[in-house]
């Protein structure tokens, strides 16, 4: 599992690639809690790259979703393959957190 | 902390007398070895996928709630899914509930008082000493259920596992659960487990169903 982040105007931007899975879940938390800056308007946490996601990731997920949400900071997921929208959908995560097809989609969500 | 099971098992008792509110058997001991398999997830010794129950770290948690079970899955030869896990702790649900209501009594939340119904059928149950502790786990239910917030992810496992019992039932009026209905179904869907649970549930009662109505020879 790696992150890669970049922020722009207040919107962080988290690269997920590989595997998130019980085994790798706190490196993965913690990465994310680290990127995020107490001024960021925005987080959005790309899934281009993403593998695999277990329930240990989709738990870690959502909580990074309430802990922004509590702050009024917005949040969204992008660019997941059909296998990993899927896990999402299932989980009826499309309910309660933004899933946008790519990237330049979830950032203009932001400005809307 | 209280583990799964023994908050179930709280949410499960009338609020007088210490006796229970009456669940289907197999539900009651699905939702038990479901608990104990979300305190594993939750302690990272397992996890799971749609198509998988697996092992992520096999050390003991010195806890004799949680360690039987988590040996029978680190011993396994062979992968399965999270539907027969539960299954296969379901069938030492009897031991998960009595261990539980023993912690609880340890931990001087409830006290065991045991009588005899017409002098000779013995008759047990268990009085809240603790009763700030039962109010906390329903108020926590009720805060998820009635808000529009993200659950927290020990939330969304109760939430699961009171649904799958049919507590809820006896803790809302019927106004309250229609309105709670959707919530409901909203937050269960969210963890992978609970779900599995649920459909555990499911298919037993399909099975038993169909067994009733099986025509006799």
């Amino acid at each position: 599992m790696d992150v890669t982040t970049e922020r722009q105007e207040g919107v962080l931007t988290a690269q997920v690639g590989g595997r998130i899975d019980g085994s790798n879940v706190a490196q993965f938390e913690e990465a994310i809690r680290t990127a995020i800056d107490e001024n960021d308007r925005a987080v959005l946490i790309d899934c281009e790259n993403l593998g695999y996601i277990s329930s240990a990731g989709l738990r870690a997920v959502l909580m990074t979703a309430k802990s922004l949400s509590s702050r009024n900071a917005k949040f969204a997921l992008c660019s997941m393959s059909g296998p990993i929208r899927e896990v999402f959908q299932i989980s009826g995560f499309d309910k309660i957190v933004a899933i946008h097809p790519s990237r330049a989609d979830a950032l203009a969500s932001f400005d809307s | 902390m209280l583990r799964f099971s023994e908050e179930v098992m709280l949410l499960l008792l009338n609020d007088n007398g210490g006796k229970f509110v009456d669940v289907p058997a197999p539900s009651l001991d699905c939702a038990l070895a479901g608990a104990v398999l979300m305190d594993l997830a939750m302690e990272n010794r397992i996890d799971t996928d749609p198509e998988r129950l697996f092992v992520i770290d096999p050390t003991p948690l010195d806890d004799d709630l949680l360690d039987p079970t988590l040996e029978r899955i680190v011993e396994s030869t062979e992968s399965h899914d999270t539907a027969h896990w539960i299954r296969e702790t379901a069938v030492h649900a009897d031991g998960i509930h009595d261990r539980s209501l023993a912690r609880l009594v340890e931990r001087g939340i409830l006290r065991q008082e045991d009588d005899r119904f017409m002098w000779v059928f013995q008759t047990r149950r268990y009085p809240v000493i603790d009763n700030r502790t039962v109010r906390e786990v329903k108020l926590r239910l009720m805060g998820v259920l009635f808000s529009d917030e993200i659950p927290d992810a020990r939330d969304i496992l109760l939430i699961s596992l009171s649904d799958v019992c049919g507590i809820f039932g006896s803790l809302l009026s019927t106004a309250e659960l229609d309105s709670a209905a959707e919530r409901i179904a909203q937050v269960r869907k969210l963890d992978l487990m609970g779900r599995e649970v649920a459909k555990a549930v499911r298919e037993i009662e399909t099975s038993l169903a169909a067994a009733i109505a099986m025509p006799m020879h």
